[in-house]
């Protein structure tokens, strides 16, 4: 990635200003997307250093202190345990956040590998991957993530695998189709020419320069990958008791909801918030990163 | 199931095959949900027309939590399907309205000798089955020669309680004859201290002899009894439909037209469909719910007479549960009152025996052990295990009468065993699997619990604890000799002094070598919408419809 910024600069004599920064400028005008990743900022902050600074202890349970409401002692009440809901809704933001990065991470990695393969060599490389992105495409894709971890058992690793798998092919089928156009291109062609080998070809040039859709996918797939984990830690599939991870502390609150509404009114609030924040940024990036969307 | 086993036992490639399965399975899940869409779209319309003739027909909707899994119930062992058959069978004798006082069933009188050894039964005239066939002395004996003739697999309840089949040693009843049109005369090998208690029990329902020989295995899709309502038609995994049975022999019963038992798995969405006039009657009510349900006029609520325990198991065989010490300290760790208020809303009281309080033989005197984390220390301490462990903590998936929620009992008790140094990871599987891995000791510990079938503490002491039911109910693989000993001589005891005195002494054996952490005897609770009368919760978990009416 930095290689072609360096090689742009270094033609075009840094009268322009490279491609990220023109991004970023594009980015910033978008007062929405500074909101989204204000909030996705805030949320990894709370993640690193939150938990450092929680009133309570995540898991101590106080029985006499059941379901206090709202107060100046426990901000955002307690729960069915007694324990202390706001710092197990902080707790969780490092939970929610790692699960996401990691799950899309991995996922980037297969399926940008997978997707290179596919549209480089073409042929039957192309069919039996493509094919197999299709079926995976088929089902639904949390019942793809649910049939994954009752393979593997129900742990927060293996709901972080089950995310990472079910996101693949759509990392593979967009690397797939952004490589497809660039192995035309010219400096492809002339690459090839002068006799460079395709390992060089493909990871110091096609790989880097389709990079810019795998940035926005990648914002917006974490949000959906915080939702697909709350939904497997809802249904008991994720992330085991006592850990606060968002979506259990959802499905843990699901029997006090008229007694008790802030045990779920905080977590499910905590879910909106973040997904609401990497929307937000990955429409901005989009924005920004799509010439075709320039005025 | 076969999926289940390969990723619970085996690596790497048994996984990327059950994968493969899986895929097949959800592809071939899909294609029967497009096949079964409009089978179910008719059913659907079956029970809205039956709900709309409930003008003149009086049908009640029984919301439970599962399917029954056979209607033949001397096929099976579980509640659900008790549920159904108490309404279509009758037994010999019968429980009290809301107690297991033996009552008159079928047999309107009976005698047994002064031995304990022979049994004569008068039988009620005039009683026909469901299909014509008449109910006489032929009739029970035939029943009685089917069931004898079978093994453990076929009738799994009756070698249980009478201790075998056929010509097998520990087979109790010697013989079953027809002594007179109406009189049937049942003889001993030894003396069976709960032998009417057991005959009252749901799986001795008398069944139909020309049925049951025509249809074989198939009887339990058709069964035909003598109850108070008929079978009509079962939708698996949805509706048992039972109607009125124009001929019953008690007059005046049954008030019901029909009965529908309908299963909804989630016990918030049994209420929901309560509160919205969807079924009539719903089992396994939260205790969160019941302030609810009884600041609602329009509902009423209905408290189960207690009969069963809640437990946490503790594998005997396994380390560092093998030695009483760690048991001991278990018992002593974890804060049961606690999890008594919270989780079960209060409804329930602290345990203390494997058996609850109303059944005789209870031992009083006995102290619990005490919530103590420092005693409990001190015994790790004992045991060279001051570091405390890591154990699993298995936790039932399902919500049961006997312990509402599972999961937050385990998350209580995780955080108490926290405190006095014991680290345990929360496991749970599918309930089927769950039992099947317990009874084959695979657990550290594991949350179970029991609801009596007859009211005597032999279904509590021998059924959950002793080393013959090791593989079966005994799912801890405690052994006691002794124990052993005690709850045999128990069995044959007819004196009924004598009987508790040695059923007192078994609860101190077991009191000391804290094989479970007892925790709870809850209520279960029912609820219905206001136009319910006269229905009665019966402690076994089996209720009987007949004398139900609809306002």
């Amino acid at each position: 990635m930095a290689d072609t910024t360096v090689n742009s600069k270094d033609v075009e004599l840094q009268k322009v200003a490279g491609p990220w920064k023109e991004a970023w400028r594009g980015f910033r005008k978008s007062k929405i997307a500074v909101v989204g990743m204000g909030i996705v900022i805030f949320f990894i902050l709370l993640a690193i250093f939150g938990p450092l600074f929680t009133p309570q202890g995540i898991n101590e349970q106080n029985m006499a202190e059941r379901f206090q409401p709202p107060s100046s002692t426990y901000w955002m009440g307690t729960d069915d345990f007694g324990r202390d809901i706001l710092s197990r809704v902080v707790y969780g933001a490092r939970i929610s956040l790692w699960v996401g990065f990691l799950a899309v991470v991995a996922s980037v990695i297969v399926g940008s590998i997978l997707g290179i393969l596919a549209g480089y060599y073409g042929r039957w490389v192309d069919t039996v991957i493509s094919r197999f992105f299709d079926i995976m495409l088929a089902f639904p894709s949390i019942l793809l993530a649910i049939a994954v971890v009752s393979v593997l058992g129900p742990s927060l690793r293996n709901a972080l695998i089950a995310i990472a798998i079910i996101n693949v092919p759509n990392f593979g089928r967009l690397i797939r189709s952004k490589v497809l156009s660039i192995k035309e291109d010219e400096y492809i062609m002339s690459a090839k020419a002068i006799g460079m080998k395709d390992s060089r070809i493909l990871f110091s040039h096609i790989l880097p320069n389709s990079m810019a859709p795998v940035i926005v996918q990648g914002t917006l797939a974490i949000a959906t990958a915080i939702i697909e984990a709350a939904a497997l830690g809802f249904l008991g599939l994720g992330a085991s008791a006592p850990t606060p991870e968002w979506g259990k502390m959802l499905a843990d609150s699901r029997s006090y909801l008229t007694n008790a509404p802030w045990t779920m009114i905080f977590p499910g609030a905590a879910i909106m918030l973040t997904v609401l924040g990497f929307n937000l940024m990955g429409d901005g990036l989009r924005d920004a990163l799509d010439p075709r969307m320039k005025s | 199931m076969i999926i289940n086993k390969n990723g619970g036992v085996n690596l790497g490639n048994k996984k990327i095959m059950s994968l493969a399965f899986l895929m097949l399975l959800l592809i071939s899940t899909v294609l029967y949900g497009c096949s079964g869409g409009s089978e179910e779209g008719s059913e659907g319309n079956g029970e809205t027309g039956g709900e709309g003739e409930s003008g003149g027909e009086k049908v009640l909707i029984f919301g439970r939590g599962g399917d029954s899994v056979s209607l033949d119930p001397i096929t099976v062992t579980d509640g659900e399907s008790f549920k159904v058959t108490k309404n279509i069978f009758d037994t010999l004798v019968n429980f009290g309205e809301q107690d297991t006082e033996i009552e008159g069933g079928l047999a309107s009188e009976w005698e047994a000798a002064e031995d304990g050894l022979t049994y004569t039964f008068q039988l009620e005239e005039g009683v026909t089955f469901h299909d014509g066939t008449d109910f006489n002395a032929e009739a029970v004996v035939a029943n009685f020669d089917r069931w004898a003739a079978g093994d453990a697999d076929q009738f799994p309840y009756y070698g249980s309680m009478f201790g075998g089949f056929g010509d097998e040693e520990g087979h109790v009843i010697e013989s079953v004859e027809a002594t007179g049109d109406y009189e049937v005369t049942i003889t001993l090998k030894r003396p069976m201290a709960p032998f009417l208690k057991n005959l009252a029990m749901s799986p001795f329902g008398i069944a139909s002899p020309t049925a049951f020989e025509e249809q074989g295995d198939a009887f339990g899709d058709n069964p035909v009894g003598t109850g108070p309502f008929k079978f009509v038609e079962w939708n698996r995994n949805d509706t048992v439909r039972i109607e009125k049975n124009e001929d019953y022999w008690i007059d005046g019963e049954p008030k019901l037209d029909e009965v529908v038992f309908r299963s909804i798995p989630d016990n918030s969405g049994r209420l929901n469909a309560l509160l919205a006039g969807e079924i009539d009657l719903a089992d396994g009510i939260n205790p969160s719910d019941a302030e609810t349900i009884e600041g609602d006029e329009n509902l009423q609520l209905f408290e189960r007479p207690s009969m069963n325990v809640g437990y946490l198991g503790l594998t005997n065989t396994r380390e560092p549960f093998n030695d009483p010490l760690v048991r001991q300290a278990m018992n002593h760790a974890i804060d049961r009152q606690a999890i008594i208020d919270a989780f079960f809303e209060g409804r329930g009281e602290v345990a203390k025996n494997p058996m609850p309080p109303v059944i005789s033989g209870y031992n009083d005197s006995i102290e619990g052990y005490e919530y103590d984390p420092e005693k409990a220390k001190e015994l790790l301490e004992e045991a060279g295990l001051g570091d405390g462990f890591e154990m699993e903590l298995w936790a039932m998936p399902v919500p049961r009468p006997y312990m509402p929620d599972g999961q937050k009992v385990a998350e209580a008790i995780q955080s108490d065993l926290a405190e006095v140094g014991i680290t345990a990871e929360i496991v749970s599987y599918e309930w089927a699997t769950y039992l099947e891995k317990a009874a084959n000791g695979e657990a550290d510990a594991f949350l179970l619990g029991w609801t009596g079938d007859n009211g005597d503490a032999d279904n509590f002491l021998y059924v959950l604890l002793d080393q013959d039911n090791i593989g079966s109910n005994n799912y801890t693989y405690y052994e006691n000799q002794e124990l052993h000993d005690i709850l045999i001589e128990a069995q044959t005891e007819v004196d009924e002094e004598v009987r508790n005195d040695l059923y007192m002494q078994a609860q101190e054996i077991i009191h000391e070598d804290a094989p479970w952490v007892p925790l709870a005897h809850s209520t279960p609770l029912l609820a219905g919408g206001s136009n319910v009368i006269d229905f009665k919760a019966h402690p076994t978990g089996s209720d009987k419809l007949s004398s139900v009416d609809l306002e």
